[in-house]
């Protein structure tokens, strides 16, 4: 699946990501979690090649990406919902969510089967503009712009982050459905330390720009979270 | 009124020709293209051209001038832009020098005569492009005898913005110009090529300042230098109607050729021109960001 080894990334001469690594299970959910500012959006950025510059090996299902454009990426089947979603506020739903066909190597655009069925609401105002949706409405559609890319592996920075709680289980579940249902790989940027416990099969922290422990959700113990995650 | 109404649209419609390339350039890529003018000239002397070699009239000239435009547009930005993105000052100083080389290649090769370097039939260095007959006469619109050159002018401007227009907002293309304006990086997440979509979008937008060449050429001289001054009012345009806005752009070119025409009509032009210059400036005190703009800059 989507792995990183030894990467080093770097915003103009700021040095942010150090010998970094990591390892997405196959059809599974690796957690990244960690402290504010310790590089888990730039390692996210990284991955999609969106830094200043990086080195280090890249890889998705053996196939290396570490030269690849951004766009390349996109096509090689790497999904990304950034933090703070950035849809396109003045292009209609239906717009936005065809954005993601652009990564499609088949050229096929139509809106993916997944989103009658996880996101009815969108399904139901396709044409109304991506501005007027509430933050979690928002949300949905950005997770649904980047399930139009056909993905194999779904970067989520933070998906449930300034999103009332009402809908912060909905968006979770949706989260375990893409995965378990679909097969889709995600990587979950997360600060809340339960749901990652409760969704991931593998997890890293990172620290200072490092991956600083990582396991299974049975490390993710009390003394763990304390160390590298309480604040 | 009707008649001087209908110079200013004439003197906007070139305008919105200019500045709709500058508006999606600017808009899309963050360059400024100091160049764009020299595209007006290259145009203009394709019709001068294409009309000693291939004996063709204005309006063979048109679409020839923008194949010709769009593909130096196109190796301008493989070759030079392309290298600057990000860099917004770099881009304008890089570009102006382009911009010099090409006036100074086509003075070399068409424009002085006293070098012995001569193409039959050119004069020494100013063209005149004689317009077709059908487009010479004048045609009644509203009860007021207008120039056919003028109407021609206004049609063919018409048609391109409309074309422009479905191109930005109902072709796949058009989408991804749009979101490489609105969000670079996250359009190229989106599997957009960004490399790919701002070679064309400056090359279309070249191929279009091509077409306002042509023209112009049939109602002013050609010369080397006649494209610097429209790269200074197609930004103008730009600025006033917001950026990336064609909707500005279009309301922009149409405000500012009324007020340069209609001021005109009732002094003189040095004046108009004063008066055209005033207008932009309250407008970007008042309004920053332009008429239309869907980002703040």
């Amino acid at each position: 699946m989507l792995k990183l080894s030894g990467v080093d990334s770097y915003y103009d001469r700021s040095h942010v990501l150090h010998d970094f690594s990591l390892e997405v299970p196959d059809h599974g959910i690796l957690a990244v979690l960690g402290r504010n500012g310790v590089g888990k959006t730039t390692a996210m950025k990284t991955i999609m090649g969106l830094t200043d510059r990086a080195t280090g090996s890249i890889t998705l299902d053996d196939v290396d990406l570490s030269q690849a454009t951004t766009h390349e990426r996109a096509r090689a089947g790497i999904g990304y919902v950034p933090q703070g979603r950035e849809i396109f506020p003045d292009f209609s739903i239906r717009e936005n969510i065809l954005m993601g066909c652009f990564a499609r190597p088949d050229g096929v655009r139509r809106i993916p089967d997944l989103v009658p069925h996880l996101f009815p609401y969108l399904q139901d105002n396709l044409d109304r503009p991506g501005g007027v949706l509430s933050g979690g409405q928002q949300q949905q559609l950005a997770i649904a712009r980047a399930l139009a890319t056909d993905p194999k592996v779904l970067l989520l920075d933070e998906p449930c982050e300034g999103i009332q709680p009402s809908i912060v289980e909905e968006i979770e579940n949706i989260i375990l459905e893409i995965n378990k249902k679909h097969g889709i790989a995600v990587v979950l940027v997360e600060q809340n330390v339960e749901f990652a416990r409760r969704a991931c099969d593998r997890f890293v922290i990172v620290e200072k720009g490092h991956v600083a422990a990582s396991g299974t959700p049975e490390d993710l113990t009390r003394e763990v979270v304390h160390t590298y995650l309480s604040v | 009124m009707v008649d001087t109404l209908f110079i200013g649209l004439s003197l906007g419609s070139i305008l919105l020709l200019v500045a709709l390339g500058l508006t999606i350039t600017y808009g899309a890529m963050g360059v400024i293209n100091m160049a764009h003018g020299e595209m007006v000239m290259i145009g203009a002397y394709t019709t001068v051209l294409s009309g000693i070699y291939l004996g063709a009239n204005l309006l063979v000239a048109m679409p020839i001038a923008f194949v010709i435009s769009a593909g130096l547009g196109w190796a301008i930005e493989k070759v030079l832009v392309r290298r600057l993105y990000g860099r917004l000052i770099d881009t304008l100083l890089a570009t102006w020098g382009v911009a010099l080389v090409l006036q100074q290649a086509v003075r070399l090769e068409f424009g002085l005569s006293f070098l012995g370097i001569h193409v039959e039939g050119l004069g020494p260095g100013l063209q005149n492009v004689d317009v077709p007959d059908f487009l010479r006469g004048t045609i009644t619109i509203l009860g007021t005898e207008v120039n056919g050159y003028r109407a021609f002018i206004i049609l063919v401007t018409v048609v391109m913005t409309a074309v422009t227009w479905l191109i930005m907002n109902r072709t796949p293309i058009g989408m991804q110009v749009r979101a490489v304006m609105r969000n670079r990086s996250m359009a190229a997440a989106c599997g957009i090529d960004v490399a790919r979509v701002n070679a064309l979008t400056f090359a279309y937008g070249s191929g279009l300042a091509g077409i306002a060449g042509v023209m112009m050429s049939g109602f002013k001289t050609v010369f080397p230098d006649m494209g610097a001054p429209m790269v200074v009012d197609g930004f103008m345009v730009v600025v006033v109607g917001g950026v990336g806005s064609l909707l500005g752009a279009v309301a922009a070119s149409g405000l500012l050729g009324e007020i340069n025409g209609l001021v005109a009509a009732v002094t003189n032009d040095i004046l108009a021109r004063a008066v055209v210059f005033g207008t932009v400036i309250v407008v970007i005190v008042l309004m920053p960001r332009g008429l239309f703009s869907f980002k703040g800059r």
